[in-house]
C-alpha cells in the first residue's frame, strides 16, 4: 500500500521538484520558493517563512497594522476637529495646514488603510458568519481589486484642483 | 517545516493573580463571544459609515475642509445623530481591536489590567471630546 500526499490547491507541496541549491539555500527572500528542512537564521526569516505561504496570513497582519493605524488616526482626528467649538477662525486656520500638499497626500494614503481594513473586514465577516472559508482567497483577491480601484479613484477626486486646474 | 511549535505552559491560576478582577482581565477566563459578535456587527456598520464618511469628506477638495459646508452639515439633526453614533461605535470597535491584539500576548496581570484601564479611560475621554464638538457646535461663533 502506498500513501500519496496530494497538496491542497494553493498550498505548498511537501517537497518541491526543484534543484537542491534552491530547496536547501540558506538565504531567504520573500520572492524565493518554499524551503523545507532548513533552519531559518533570524526571527524575521522565521516570520517570512511562516507567513508568506498563505495570502490569508498576510491579510491578517495587514488587518492588524491598518487597524492600529486607524485607531491612532481616530484619536488625532477627534482631537483636531475639536477646534470647531472654538469658532470659524480657529477651524479655518487649522484647515490651512490640512489642505497643504503633504497632508493631502497623507489623507489620500489614509484612504488606502480605510479601504483595506473595511473590505477585508467584510471578508472576515463572510468567513466568520457565512461560508466564506470555502472561497476566502477569491474574496481576498476581490478586496485588492476593489480597494485599489477605490484608492486610485479617490486620487483623482482629492487632487482634482491640482490635476484639472484651468 | 523548520518552525518549532511550543506547547503553551500550563499556569496555576492561583499564582497568576490573587485578585479575581485582575485574573479575569489578564487571561482568557471568559468566553469573549459577545465581544466577538459585537466586533463583527459594529465592523459591518463601520464599513458603510467610514467609507461613506471618507468619500463624503473628499469627493471634492473643499467638502471636508470648508467651514461653511461643515456648518451646513451640522445643522441637520440626522447628521448629528449619525455622527454621535459613528464616533461611539468607531471608538468601541477600534479599542476593542487594540485590546484584542494586546490579549494575544502573555502579560503579567497588573500590566494587562493597566493597559485595559488606559484603553477604557482614553476611549471615554475621546468619545466625550467628540460628542462635545458635535453637541456644542455654534455656527455663529466667529
Amino acid at each position: 500500500m502506498t500513501l500519496e500526499i496530494i497538496p491542497e490547491k494553493g498550498h505548498a507541496p511537501a517537497t518541491l521538484p526543484l534543484p537542491n541549491f534552491v530547496n536547501g539555500a540558506t538565504w531567504i527572500s520573500p520572492l524565493m520558493s518554499y524551503t523545507p528542512n532548513r533552519e531559518p537564521f533570524s526571527a524575521w526569516n522565521k516570520l517570512i517563512l511562516a507567513y508568506r505561504r498563505y495570502s490569508g496570513s498576510w491579510a491578517y497582519i495587514l488587518h492588524r497594522l491598518t487597524g492600529i493605524g486607524l485607531v491612532v488616526y481616530l484619536f488625532i482626528h477627534i482631537w483636531a476637529l475639536s477646534s470647531l467649538t472654538r469658532g470659524r477662525a480657529a477651524f479655518m486656520q487649522e484647515m490651512q495646514t490640512f489642505t497643504s500638499p503633504p497632508w493631502k497626500v497623507a489623507e489620500w494614503l489614509l484612504g488606502a488603510l480605510v479601504m483595506f481594513h473595511a473590505f477585508n473586514g467584510i471578508r472576515i465577516a463572510i468567513v466568520d458568519l457565512g461560508s466564506g472559508a470555502r472561497y476566502h482567497k477569491k474574496l481576498l483577491a476581490a478586496v485588492w481589486v476593489v480597494g485599489v480601484a477605490v484608492v486610485v479613484g479617490m486620487f483623482f477626486l482629492i487632487f482634482s484642483t491640482e490635476l484639472f486646474a484651468k | 517545516m523548520a518552525l518549532d511549535v511550543q506547547a503553551a505552559p500550563v499556569l496555576d491560576p492561583e499564582k497568576v493573580g490573587s485578585n479575581r478582577l485582575v485574573r479575569s482581565y489578564s487571561r482568557a477566563r471568559r468566553s469573549g463571544a459577545p465581544a466577538w459578535w459585537l466586533q463583527r456587527v459594529t465592523g459591518l456598520a463601520l464599513v458603510v459609515l467610514t467609507v461613506g464618511h471618507y468619500i463624503l469628506m473628499h469627493y471634492n477638495p473643499v467638502s471636508g475642509h470648508d467651514y461653511g459646508e461643515t456648518a451646513s452639515r451640522l445643522a441637520s439633526p440626522w447628521f448629528k445623530g449619525i455622527y454621535l453614533g459613528f464616533i461611539t461605535i468607531g471608538m468601541y470597535h477600534g479599542l476593542q481591536g487594540i485590546w484584542n491584539i494586546v490579549r494575544d500576548y502573555k502579560l503579567k496581570p497588573a500590566v494587562g489590567l493597566t493597559i485595559f484601564g488606559i484603553i477604557v479611560v482614553a476611549g471615554i475621554i475621546f468619545v466625550g471630546v467628540g460628542w462635545n464638538t458635535i453637541l456644542t457646535f455654534d455656527p455663529t461663533k466667529p
